[in-house]
């Protein structure tokens, strides 16, 4: 549940947002004045005057901007602005919904997006699915629906989350690289023991030798993930869920969850071959870099990591993720949204125009992947966006065919009061993180806490 | 007679109502930025408004789900502890180097001057420095410590280590109270001293009969400032912690804040914020009654 360029409903983790943002720490300090939110009013008649609200990392940001100019030089009764804010979001554009000055198409996290629907700010897309039917083609959990023929919506784009590592460090250590197909995914032994392998300490000792100084570590072998995106994969694959299918009973504490916490600490505490939180420290340079500078030889995180990846002169390879009993990954992203106003037909083309593909580079570059199914599917449009540079040649089936047949939809995305749930959740995991009480303590104490706040689901329909 | 007095009177008109004139800025920022958002947020701490919604008169509902707000509770607490941690020790560091500096030494200006910087150094920066600092293990503390052969800490990953560390980190900040008692031992008349010697009294006698008590009037103006200024603590955990790990740093204005901006509950966020006003006013009042017992204001009924 945490904000990365695309993902995460809250934004909890600032640090996150960074990471992905590539900005230095001192980035931080740059948080941007409420002040500078000069609203533009869109003028009545003639031509409609919008704004673009987004975050991501400069890089995104050129790319979008590129976007909107490209929608600008094709309209001649409209002109859209961009509203870049790669940090506070939520503070900002809750500052601009209580003044009554929002923007018309904005990245949305899932809690905002349907509190803003239910308060019948958002336009509802459901009308608008015959006059395009690229929104109606799309992957079915990329949907965010908030009522029957109610759709606020759907993710901006497309990510999955994978096993990123460093081919070098496998090289040095003579271990066999992790799997690119579903088919062949590792099971969870198969990854403690190549992690072992590939954790040494200063004086180039491995966990399993004596002498092993747990403090001191050079290169640890995997990066465990603590997000909800990380673990969540994990337990669907090992038959477990958040909650059941009426979306009010908590199902964390159940023995398949528990194995995967439990797994998951002792990555950290027992077999030493994954960084502590304390280790990898509150300001942590990216998962690229890390890799790079062989802190970690593998690492569990998105999809949109390869934008780094491509860019870095790193020798980095992609496989898919361990499997207890699926192999399974997720597919989610936040919302981008259309606030309703004077012009809805022209917010509607901007929005249908915002992620396409044909004139969005995101994709090429690997920051994105596409939501229409055709491009997981039809050759040719597979190949739009991933032949080039940017995408390896185990993409296609780490990443395109495990999305098409190994993806699930993220819990957070259509769970009510999402919000206030990742605020009970979040502190307990970190319990289960530092190590101070075993997974299953913690995931039985949490059940009681969880329950009073579980609402239900969003529901889903079939288009 | 009558005719200068007029004229006089005349002139004081003129004088008060410049005087009211070049004070209106700050009259009227205080008005608008302050007491009119004060009555704002009062109001809309009787309502249930969320950001986007209509808001709905519920009078002290939002009061009554803060007595069962177990995070209203912890942060009031984590807050409490680390008041109670910063405040003394930041007054003991900064009227100890105001001690020191106030001895007449080469390069006076010059040691001035550094011992002030590090309260120049923007607050989000200085938090940055610090999280490299307590880096469990290669930061600059554990290595000092490893060295020495003492037990490390976790410093900010631990529930136990993580309000110490910011309490630790707070004593940084010590530059502007040590400028303050820097100007208040300028003040201490010289003749007790030399009254201190006659009766053959030393360094420490000096200190304790002259120095202390003449100091008591500036020792109480840092403390109550110095409460009133760490119950608002907020950097540290937006930049450092996020309030973890397991909310051992949610310190209350950042529970306000992420109440206010990221769950958009403006109504309850704006009773959070009454209600600490509430216990400083409250905490401010107990100092200003206990002050009586300790604090000797040279002239009588100065306070």
């Amino acid at each position: 549940m945490i904000r990365h360029s695309l993902s995460g409903s809250t934004g909890w983790s600032r640090r996150d947002l960074l990471r992905l943002g590539g900005l230095t720490a001192f980035g931080v300090a740059a948080g941007p004045a409420l002040a500078a939110c000069a609203g533009e009013e869109s003028g009545g008649g003639g031509k409609a005057n919008l704004q673009f609200m987004y975050w991501g990392s400069s890089f995104e940001q050129k790319a979008i901007q590129k976007m909107l100019d490209e929608f600008n030089s094709r309209q001649k009764d409209a002109s859209v602005k961009p509203l870049y804010t790669p940090q506070e979001y939520d503070t900002r554009l809750n500052t601009l919904v209580a003044s009554k000055r929002v923007p018309d198409v904005a990245y949305l996290g899932a809690g905002t997006a349907y509190r803003l629907a239910e308060q019948g700010k958002l336009v509802n897309f459901y009308p608008y699915l015959k006059k395009h039917p690229e929104l109606a083609s799309r992957l079915p959990y990329t949907y965010y629906w908030y009522g029957k023929d109610k759709l606020l919506g759907t993710q901006t784009a497309n990510e999955v989350i994978l096993l990123w590592y460093n081919k070098k460090t496998f090289q040095e250590a003579g271990v066999d690289h992790p799997p690119a197909e579903a088919s062949k995914a590792w099971s969870w032994d198969t990854l403690v023991e190549t992690a072992e392998r590939l954790t040494f300490d200063q004086d180039g000792r491995r966990p399993s030798e004596s002498g092993f100084n747990t403090k001191q570590i050079r290169q640890f072998g995997l990066a465990a993930n603590f997000n909800s995106y990380g673990w969540y994969p994990l337990v669907r694959s090992n038959g477990g869920d958040f909650v059941d299918e009426t979306g009010t009973k908590f199902l964390l504490n159940s023995p398949e969850a528990v194995e995967v916490f439990q797994n998951l600490q002792d990555l950290m505490y027992e077999h030493r071959v994954s960084p502590t939180p304390a280790q990898t420290g509150n300001n942590a340079p990216t998962t690229t870099v890390q890799l790079q500078t062989k802190r970690i030889a593998m690492a569990i995180d998105g999809q949109w990591v390869l934008l780094d990846m491509a860019e870095s002169n790193l020798d980095y390879g992609i496989g898919v993720l361990p499997s207890y009993q699926e192999p399974t990954t997720i597919g989610f992203a936040a919302a981008t949204a259309a606030f309703t106003g004077d012009h809805d037909d022209k917010t509607v083309e901007l929005y249908m125009f915002h992620n396409d593909p044909r004139y969005v580079d995101l994709y090429k570059s690997g920051l994105w992947m596409p939501l229409e199914k055709k491009y997981y599917e039809d050759q040719a449009a597979i190949d739009s966006w991933t032949k080039n540079a940017a995408h390896p040649p185990e993409f296609r089936t780490a990443v395109v065919d495990y999305t098409l047949n190994n993806s699930v939809p993220m819990f957070d995305q259509r769970l009510k009061n999402t919000d206030a749930i990742g605020e009970v959740l979040t502190p307990a995991i970190q319990q289960i993180q530092t190590g101070k009480h075993k997974a299953k303590e913690v995931l039985d104490a949490l059940k009681p806490k969880i329950e009073p706040l579980l609402q239900g689901w969003y529901p889903s329909q079939e288009l | 007679m009558a005719a200068k007095k007029s004229r006089l009177s005349g002139q004081g008109r003129l004088e008060s109502r410049w005087g009211i004139i070049l004070a209106m800025p700050a009259i009227l920022g205080f008005l608008i930025f302050t007491i009119g958002p004060m009555i704002a947020s009062f109001f809309f701490s009787l309502t249930d408004w969320t950001i986007g919604g209509r808001p709905s008169f519920i009078g002290l509902d939002n009061y009554r789900t803060m007595v069962k707000d177990e995070l209203f509770w912890k942060s009031l607490s984590v807050t409490a502890y680390y008041t109670v941690g910063a405040v003394p020790l930041g007054l003991i560091i900064g009227f100890a180097l105001a001690l020191l500096l106030n001895q007449r030494v080469r390069g006076l200006s010059l040691w001035r001057t550094i011992y002030y910087l590090p309260t120049l150094v923007p607050a989000v920066a200085s938090a940055v420095l610090w999280i490299w600092i307590f880096n469990p293990d290669f930061g600059l503390l554990n290595s000092l410590l490893r060295q020495a052969g003492l037990p490390t800490s976790q410093w900010l990953y631990s529930e136990e280590a993580v309000v110490p560390s910011l309490i630790i980190m707070s004593t940084w900040g010590f530059g502007n109270a040590m400028v303050i008692f820097l100007a208040g031992l300028q003040g201490v008349p010289r003749h007790l001293y030399e009254a201190v010697s006659i009766d053959g009294g030393g360094a420490w006698q000096r200190f304790r009969h002259v120095t202390l008590p003449m100091m008591t009037p500036t020792i109480f103006y840092n403390l109550v400032t110095g409460v009133i200024g760490t119950f608002q603590v907020f950097n540290q955990a937006y930049v450092m912690t996020q309030g973890g790990p397991n909310n051992a740093s949610l310190f209350y204005i950042y529970y306000l804040y992420r109440t206010a901006f990221t769950e958009s509950a403006m109504g309850y966020a704006s009773a959070l914020a009454w209600v600490l006003f509430m216990v400083i006013m409250l905490v401010t009042f107990l100092l200003f009654q206990n002050a009586r017992r300790w604090v000797y204001y040279e002239m009588a009924g100065a306070r």
